[in-house]
């Protein structure tokens, strides 16, 4: 009888798990602004999201929300839609937290829930997990499966539109279907308890998807809420995988982190870092990167520094053992803030510091174009996507905003402006005539 | 000549020939100035064959082919067999590889005396003087290939247009020549070599694909002729040496037309211009004190020509650098900022180039290194004076080298952890990994754009 008894008694407790699960995934419908062909336009999206608190903050994908929404709009378990403001953003984690429109909420006299999160550390290899979201725009879709991994390393330089991804954290691996639109529900345990925001799923393999773990989102949200974004510390060192490499640079079992390169012009590359070191600690813990799954940790423990924090490396070169000091520097995606200057047919996006480095410009002055829509100025000038243009006028473009101001001045009193702008450091100069 | 010309005459009529009747003749008459040549170029693994066809253009037995026939990568010592075809003919006879051009960019090959007396040079027959004019009827000698016997074939089309780009350039209708054959007018002038064949563009509708662009280019024949102004006086350019040596060298690596809008806006309306930039230090431009985004207007006082489309004016500015020697001087009449200057550039002997380059193949490892060149300085963007480690300009496929994941014109900086400073360092470590047969890797850290990798070759 008991033997009979406590299965049924599991049952009851998934099935109010899922019950209170369910009410809190909602759909999420995007309408963004999209920056290409030297045009603004506006372009939309479906996605997934869970509720995880009762203030109504939605947990959900950067690739599904990003600030260039413009308008949110929140499908609750009700079948009600309700407005959403997009409260913090971070591509790195592929996170996104949202704050439902609770004034509507209260005058439209609407309810949800608010799911739980369960421990993403205490999963194990085959696990049983459900996914809950929105797949190609199939609403309330419930797939099954396992954890195929916990830990399974996932970077991406152009992962979230763009925008780098997954070097700070290890990722979830289901064999639950994920499909597009997946993007942001919830990975949950037979309980209802949310381990994971499903993110991302090999196009072309079966099976194969992968979810923010719960414990990184937790974090992340709750810091996103407060302060709408994450600071990250940054040194420039860029990590190889040790793996059988041990004997070759003759160190004990289970040491060091390889570094396989090292940013032009960073902390890192200031400080006398070289490609081929091996960094055995760092302020004073000794590091293990033999394997792939051991870089994510090691690279968030810097990231989690406070900017500008120093850093002592003890550093194996060759048969020398180098101690090394730095300072981090915040970290910077390759990727800038994103314009549209309409009347030129132009649109643009800053060039960072790391995309400079990353290119090895001089520095971060200018603008990558995005796009040029034919007919237009830009296009007629001859500008094309790739291009950065440097200058216009007897202004140098440090920031965007100083093209801005020439662009506000050309549409009270349109002249032809001299551009210059560079390829592969050949420099060409245009005019942009009215 | 007098005598003879009557007779001529008497003897086409009494055959009761029109005018156009003399096109057969004269066709098989300019047979005799082409030829079609072979040759193979030596890989590490493979060699692969090549045919080209060329004109004739000394009683020396010197022949151009066309520039794109050999890539510039490709050192001459690889260059094997050379061997001459006539038309018609499968008889083969050895030739000499002599070297490339830089200003007409032709190869130049010599063929064995014992053929040379079957051979006329395109000089032999008279050349237009002047331009053809549109519409005028131009013809040329299209080759088939080796299991073809080189059948000669007839090919004839109209002036379209005549171009500068910069050199003048006769466009036809459709096309008239084997690319590197001569073109003729009806009476048999010389009218100038068919360049390797332009791309047309065309639209591919498809059950799946309505109207995608794309662009045929003709590798058999060609409608571009190279005026016989621009070809007569440069034949005599047979390189000095098989590099092509002696090279002058200006070094400013950006250089962009000024458009005319740019002109306009600058005031210098209905002027060309060249906007440097890509100006390496220790180069003989920046030795002139010339700087980046500087416009050179003019040449030793003759401003540069306005061309069509903008971008050719660049190509006239690097060949006219081209017909200099190392050591001549150049006068530049530049625009910067608002100011006019004269800049007096001293060319240089361009720096060793790829195809010069010191090489070695280590088949163990499957990759063959070069050493480190100043235009890998440039393209690597470090100081030509930071020469340092060996480049991969090699990598055999599936080989040790490759499975790791080193790939061709990776930058290898140090082997086994040790720093290469010399071409000859690294032949000696990499010789010494070759054979010691108890070796099983080999670790590079190599540099590719601004990234760098420790790649560990796993030996066999």
């Amino acid at each position: 009888m008991a033997i009979l008894f406590l299965p049924a008694a599991g049952s009851a407790a998934i099935s109010r798990g899922f019950d209170r699960l369910l009410e809190a995934v909602v759909r999420i419908d995007v309408r963004e602004i999209e920056f290409a062909d030297g045009a603004r336009r506006f372009t939309g999206g479906i996605g997934s999201g869970v509720i995880i608190s009762n203030d109504g903050v939605i947990l959900t994908n950067a690739h599904v929300a990003s600030p260039q929404a413009v308008e949110i709009s929140v499908t609750l378990a009700s079948l009600e839609r309700v407005g959403a403001k997009l409260v913090g953003w971070d591509h790195w984690t592929d996170l996104a937290v949202l704050r439902l429109d609770l004034e509507e909420v209260k005058r439209r006299k609407l309810s949800f829930t608010a799911a739980e999160f369960g421990d993403s550390d205490a999963l194990f290899p085959g696990e049983t997990v459900f996914a809950v979201g929105t797949p190609f725009g199939l609403t309330r879709t419930l797939t099954r499966g396992i954890i195929s991994n916990n830990r399974r390393p996932f970077e991406d330089t152009r992962g979230v539109r763009g925008y780098e991804t997954g070097l700070f954290n290890n990722w979830l691996q289901t064999d639950a279907a994920i499909n597009p639109g997946n993007s942001g529900g919830p990975l949950v345990t037979e309980d209802g308890r949310v381990v994971g925001i499903n993110s991302r799923a090999y196009i072309g393999a079966e099976n194969l998807g992968f979810a923010i773990p719960s414990n990184v989102a937790r974090r992340v949200s709750t810091e996103l809420v407060r302060h709408g974004s994450i600071t990250r510390s940054y040194i420039g060192l860029v990590p190889g995988v040790l793996q059988d490499l041990e004997k070759f640079y003759a160190l004990a079992v289970n040491t060091g982190l390889l570094v396989n390169g090292v940013d032009p012009g960073s902390p890192a590359a200031r400080a006398g870092l070289r490609p081929g070191d091996v960094v055995l600690t760092l302020n004073g813990q000794k590091l293990d990167g033999r394997f792939p799954e051991q870089l994510p940790p090691i690279q968030q423990s810097i990231a989690v520094l406070p900017v500008g924090a120093t850093v002592q490396l003890s550093v194996k070169r060759g048969t020398q053992t180098l101690a090394l000091s730095l300072q981090t520097e915040k970290l910077v995606s390759r990727v800038g803030e994103e314009w549209a200057f309409e009347k030129w047919g132009l649109s643009v996006r800053k060039v960072t510091r790391t995309y400079a480095r990353e290119h090895q410009l001089a520095d971060d002055t200018g603008v990558l174009v995005l796009g040029v829509q034919p007919g237009y100025p830009a296009a007629e000038a001859g500008l094309e996507h790739g291009d950065i243009i440097t200058k216009v006028g007897n202004e140098l473009v440090t920031e965007l905003d100083k093209l801005k101001q020439v662009y506000g001045a050309y549409e009270a009193n349109p002249t032809p402006q001299l551009v210059e702008a560079q390829r592969d450091r050949r420099i060409s100069l245009y005019v942009l005539k009215p | 000549m007098r005598l003879l010309r009557p007779l001529f005459v008497v003897l086409l009529l009494a055959a009761g020939a029109s005018r156009a009747a003399t096109l057969p003749e004269l066709f098989q008459e300019r047979l005799k100035s082409v030829v079609e040549v072979e040759f193979f170029i030596q890989s590490e693994i493979d060699r692969q064959p090549v045919m080209v066809l060329g004109t004739v253009v000394d009683d020396q037995g010197t022949i151009v082919l066309p520039g794109p026939a050999i890539q510039p990568t490709v050192a001459p010592g690889q260059l094997k067999e050379f061997k001459v075809y006539r038309a018609g003919n499968t008889e083969a006879t050895r030739a000499e590889y002599l070297g490339q051009d830089a200003y007409t960019g032709w190869h130049f090959i010599r063929v064995e005396p014992k053929l040379r007396g079957e051979l006329v040079p395109i000089t032999h027959w008279p050349a237009m003087k002047s331009a053809p004019a549109l519409s005028e009827e131009l013809w040329g000698i299209g080759l088939r290939g080796k299991d073809e016997d080189f059948l000669p074939y007839f090919l004839s089309s109209r002036v379209a247009t005549v171009m500068k780009l910069p050199q003048e350039t006769a466009i036809c209708g459709s096309d008239v020549a084997g690319p590197g054959l001569p073109v003729f007018n009806t009476t048999g002038e010389f009218a100038g070599l068919a360049l390797p064949s332009f791309g047309q563009n065309y639209l591919v509708f498809s059950r799946n694909q309505h109207g995608s662009p794309i662009m045929l280019v003709n590798i058999e024949e060609s409608s571009a002729v190279q005026l016989a102004r621009e070809v007569l006086p440069y034949l005599h350019r047979i390189p000095e040496t098989v590099s092509g040596r002696p090279l002058p060298w200006f070094g400013a690596y950006g250089l962009q037309p000024m458009d005319p809008d740019v002109a306009k806006l600058l005031k210098l309306e209905n002027q060309s211009g060249v906007v440097l930039s890509d100006i390496a230090s220790g180069t003989p431009a920046e030795q002139a004190g010339l700087r980046d985004r500087d416009i050179v207007l003019a040449i030793d006082g003759s401003p540069l020509p306005r061309l069509k489309p903008d971008r050719i004016v660049a190509g006239y500015f690097s060949q006219q650098i081209l017909l200099h020697r190392p050591g001549d001087t150049l006068n530049l009449t530049i625009l910067r900022g608002s100011e006019r200057k004269e800049v007096t550039v001293t060319l240089g002997s361009e720096p060793k180039l790829v195809r010069e380059a010191e090489r070695h193949y280590f088949d163990r490892l499957g990759v063959t290194v070069r050493e480190f060149l100043n235009a890998d300085a440039i393209s690597m963007r470090v100081a030509p004076t930071e020469h340092r480690g060996v480049v991969a300009h090699f990598i055999k496929p599936g080989g040790p080298a490759a499975t790791a994941g080193l790939r061709p014109e990776d930058w290898i900086r140090e082997i086994d952890g040790t720093e290469i400073t010399s071409y000859q360092q690294a032949l000696d470590l990499l010789h010494a990994v070759e054979v010691d047969k108890e070796r099983s890797e080999v670790v590079f850290l190599v540099g590719r754009g601004a990234e760098t990798a420790v790649i560990r070759v796993k030996l066999i």
